[in-house]
């Protein structure tokens, strides 16, 4: 009995020690207690064989603990190793999802350090993603909506709705929005539009798709048709000091071969205030 | 192969009075208690850390049963001379050794399929999907660990059963890792290194052959062709490993 009560006690204090002697340390203070744990990170390659078939889970592993440990840091501090610690999740498994979008969403809050660096990371993080997963239009979408609200970067917004369009599966909305943000940006002609929305109202299936591309490729004509028939008009009233009431005047003054008609075959208008081209798109809805 | 049949049934009989089946109860604990953890700690999918988890304690336990259990069952009849009574009546050297390797593979397989089942129930409630490509990933995962207990069963012949089990580990993991012995070949220029180590990476095992697990858990295409090479590379292989340790075996002094 004294002797099983001697060896609980000795049990206890040896806990006790080890206990006290880990509180030590772990509470021992660090120069660097973030960065000195990645500064061995190991790589890759290493990690693979280590996990023995297992990149996946080491990926899981690797991604939840970045959740954990980037959360401790200020947005406004520097966010250590961000990029090659995602990079490193990604090579282990390059079709995580998740560690593109939520390894973005870290890079793009971080407000220390050059902005522009910090977004060539996001976009090379994206760009591995799209290329990692070709036939996943999800990735490309989801970096486009990066791009346009968080990096405010319409050039490659418009660049990766157009990889998510493209891709076999795209809902049909993204084409729509890819055509809609191509025409809201410099270097898209007119033509460029009509051809897009072509193509769309090729693959259109419902009545509201058909009626939304139709509406796009409505607009895009007018686009087309008021770039000439404007400074027709322009050039009329300067000759006549006023404006045609009608288009059927400049028909009869030999100026036009027949009355302009819209994209849906239904004749433009003229507002006389104004002196331009007026178009009614008339587009049944129900 | 009656005499086989029996011998297969009773290794599993004894497997299972070893309470091997704790082995699942294992991991049906780490499977509740880590899908919980992981799910607060992730942010996304937790079905994919479901899948990747559940599939490598699927792969990591059933190699610990291969690995532990044949060794020391084969090394156990003979250190026991219970062996002795068994080769005493109509049973060749071959089909008592090939009744323990079926009836060890019957208790990796057991524990493997309840192991699967419990990981497609968890997958089923985070994810709310039946995701049966985890069970054909398991059914691959098998085939490895039959090629695996292969290896077991010959070191066990070969030699003691804690070397044995050092060799069947060091089997496993150079299974896992042939891939860099063949990037090795590329390294080499010339001369009649390269044609070596290529023949070494030919026929070593390489395991990963077997592994499946990205294309389930991202739900990627397999090549039918591709599986049915695999089946015939993981059957062919587990075939010539037991037929170097039949031959083993029928010369070995049991005295």
């Amino acid at each position: 009995m004294t002797r099983s009560v001697a060896i609980a006690a000795v049990v206890i204090a040896l806990l006790a020690v080890v206990v006290t002697c880990e509180v030590i340390l772990h509470n021992a203070p660090e120069a660097d207690p973030l960065g000195k744990r990645l500064l061995y990170l190991p790589s890759a390659e290493v990690l693979r064989l280590v996990s023995l078939g297992n990149d996946g889970l080491m990926a899981d592993l690797l991604y939840m603990w970045s959740i954990q440990y980037y959360s401790q840091f200020d947005f406004r501090e520097k966010f250590l190793y961000l990029d090659t610690v995602f990079n490193l999740i990604t090579d282990l498994d390059p079709r995580y999802f998740d560690a593109y979008r939520i390894g973005a969403m870290i890079m793009s809050v971080q407000k220390h350090g050059d902005p522009n660096q910090h977004k060539e990371a996001i976009v090379r993080l994206y760009d591995k993603g799209i290329r990692a997963m070709p036939e996943k239009w999800e990735i490309a979408e989801w970096a486009a909506w990066d791009a346009y609200l968080v990096l405010q970067d319409t050039d490659q917004a418009v660049e990766w709705m157009g990889i998510a369009a493209e891709r076999p599966g795209a809902p049909y909305v993204l084409q729509r929005l890819y055509g809609v943000w191509r025409d809201n940006i410099h270097g898209w002609t007119v033509e460029d539009s009509i051809a897009h929305w072509h193509e769309v109202l090729a693959g259109a299936e419902t009545k509201t798709e058909i009626n939304l591309a139709t509406s796009h490729m409505y607009d895009s004509y007018v686009t087309l048709h008021r770039r000439s028939l404007d400074p027709m008009l322009r050039d009329y009233f300067e000759r006549t000091r006023s404006c045609p009431e009608s288009w059927q005047e400049l028909v009869d003054a030999g100026w036009l071969a027949s009355v302009p008609t819209d994209y849906l075959g239904n004749p433009y208008g003229i507002d006389t205030t104004t002196c331009t081209m007026v178009a009614h798109k008339k587009i049944r809805w129900d | 192969m009656r005499a086989m049949l029996a011998i297969a049934r009773n290794t599993l009989r004894e497997a299972l009075r070893d309470r091997v089946l704790y082995l699942f109860l294992g991991f049906a604990v780490l499977m509740l208690v880590s899908s919980k953890i992981f799910g607060l700690l992730t942010v996304g999918d937790e079905g994919k850390v479901i899948k990747d988890l559940g599939l490598a304690g699927v792969q990591f336990f059933s190699m610990l049963i291969a690995v532990m259990m044949s060794v020391l069952l084969i090394s156990r009849e003979v250190d026991g001379r219970t062996v002795y009574n068994i080769l005493a009546k109509p049973v060749r050297r071959w089909q008592f050794l090939l009744g323990k390797y079926l009836g060890l593979l019957a208790t990796v397989a057991l524990n493997l399929t309840l192991m699967a089942l419990v990981m497609v129930v968890m997958v089923r409630l985070y994810s709310g999907e039946w995701d049966m490509g985890l069970l054909f990933a398991s059914a691959m995962i098998l085939l490895e660990m039959a090629v695996v207990t292969a290896f077991a069963t010959l070191f066990a012949v070969l030699t003691r059963p804690m070397l044995g089990t050092v060799f069947t580990l060091a089997v496993y993991i150079i299974g896992h890792v042939a891939e860099d012995i063949w990037l090795l070949t590329q390294h080499i220029t010339a001369g009649v290194t390269r044609p070596i180590v290529a023949a070494i990476y030919y026929m070593l095992p390489n395991l990963e052959r077997f592994n499946f697990k990205t294309e389930v858990v991202h739900e990627l295409s397999i090549p039918p062709g591709e599986i049915a090479v695999t089946i015939v590379y993981g059957l062919a292989y587990t075939v010539l490993v037991l037929v170097l340790a039949c031959v083993r075996f029928s010369h070995k002094d049991l005295t």
